[in-house]
């Protein structure tokens, strides 16, 4: 198709170059594809897991990745006015949660305040309450940015159906080639989504670049298991396990084994931090969670 | 093949944002969120880009192309933009 050919000439140079850099053979789980055949296996992956996305997480995790999050978000410990993006964000769990905590770190502000109004008239107090009220997020701010339409529509959809609406927007993008501005956010995290991507070394970049001086990038992900006795059961759990439920609860086994396969093959916490290095962030630290199933990693743009 | 005959129906008027092109679209086109564009540039040349209202499309004029806005959510990846040199599609022009 001639609009096709057209198409990729303004992006041609800067693909064909990154495409050499990259290599021919790259690994979807434990079998080995290209880099193209990649993409695309995990875009279905998760377009066909979207609607049961959820579920599954409370069923393969036992509701524990609510903890894991919740955890994320108590490290990040956002102040009203935060501007968060949060890449490979699909569903919106790391959004609403945002919300959440600067929503209730604002009112506790708020109280604050008025505690210190005594003497004023209930009229004073009524109005500056009034004033305040419309801004219950203190201008925070969460971009949700994901390549998969229907892990967005998901999120967009629940946001909906919780009520949320202020201080949220979804975007549709690359989390290896963002389009966002440079130096714009305070705050970058990507939960349970770096595994999936295809460069690690462009995402980890580009969350560098849209960062402010000062910023942090904050990234949940599974990770190793050092204690032997842990890491056999573990493996007992995820390939037995996991895949079987992938098939009850969402009819897909493949997509579950995908996972877990994904799991054993990403790099292990030191590894990591060392990437996160090489992209330019300092002050690298990473802490387990639940003895090294999942790892949260944190860095610092100067 | 499906893949060929979405991108070229794009060109040939398939609507102006309301999301045809995944086949669920709402009837009238949903403009983004307005603080998204303090943030939003072009992927390719993370340069700035323009809304255009009757498209609904966020354009980048230098290198002529527009990334649609499909229920409201910017597709910002260079696979789904469309050359701006061609006739727009709410223009309904014909292309091979």
């Amino acid at each position: 198709c001639r609009c096709r050919a057209l198409l990729s000439r303004p992006a041609g140079r800067l693909r064909a170059r990154r495409d050499l850099a990259a290599g021919p053979d790259m690994h979807f789980g434990f079998q080995t594809v290209t880099e193209e055949e990649r993409r695309k296996k995990i875009y279905q992956v998760f377009e066909s897991v979207a609607k049961k996305y959820d579920v599954m997480n409370d069923s393969m995790t036992l509701g524990i990745h609510r903890l894991w999050k919740d955890i994320l978000m108590h490290k990040m410990n956002p102040s009203p006015g935060t501007l968060l993006l949060d890449v490979a964000g699909g569903t919106g769990d790391i959004a609403f949660r945002f919300i959440n905590y600067v929503s209730s770190v604002r009112e506790r502000q708020l109280q604050r305040k008025l505690k210190h109004h005594q003497n004023l008239s209930w009229q004073e107090i009524f109005e500056s309450y009034q004033k305040d009220k419309f801004n219950s997020l203190g201008d925070s701010q969460v971009v949700v940015c994901d390549i998969n339409r229907e892990m967005l529509k998901v999120g967009k959809q629940k946001a909906q159906h919780l009520g949320y609406s202020e201080g949220l927007s979804w975007v549709l993008g690359n989390a290896e080639e963002l389009p966002f501005d440079n130096d714009k956010f305070d705050v970058c995290t990507i939960a349970f989504g770096i595994r999936n991507v295809t460069r690690i070394d462009l995402a980890l970049q580009e969350a560098y670049r849209v960062l402010k001086p000062g910023g942090r990038f904050l990234c949940l992900e599974f990770s190793h298991v050092s204690n032997p006795l842990l890491s056999r059961l573990y493996d007992l759990y995820s390939f037995q396990v996991i895949p079987v439920l992938g098939e009850v609860i969402a009819g897909d086994w493949k997509s579950y084994q995908y996972l877990v396969e994904s799991i054993r093959r990403f790099p292990p916490q030191e590894e990591l931090k060392a990437m996160l290095e090489d992209a330019g962030f300092f002050k690298v630290d990473y802490e387990n969670l639940n003895f090294g199933i999942v790892a949260i990693h944190s860095g610092f743009k100067l | 093949g499906p893949a060929h005959g979405r991108h070229c129906h794009r060109e040939q008027g398939s609507g102006s944002g309301s999301g045809s092109g995944s086949g669920s679209g709402s009837g009238r086109p949903q403009p983004p969120d307005p603080s998204l564009l303090r943030f939003l540039v072009c992927p390719l040349s993370k340069r700035p880009l323009r809304y255009e209202e009757a498209t609904n499309e966020l354009i980048n004029e230098e290198l002529g192309i527009a990334y649609p806005i499909i229920d409201g959510i910017p597709n910002m990846v260079p696979e789904a933009a469309r050359m701006t040199h061609k006739k727009p599609p709410a223009e309904g022009s014909e292309q091979p």
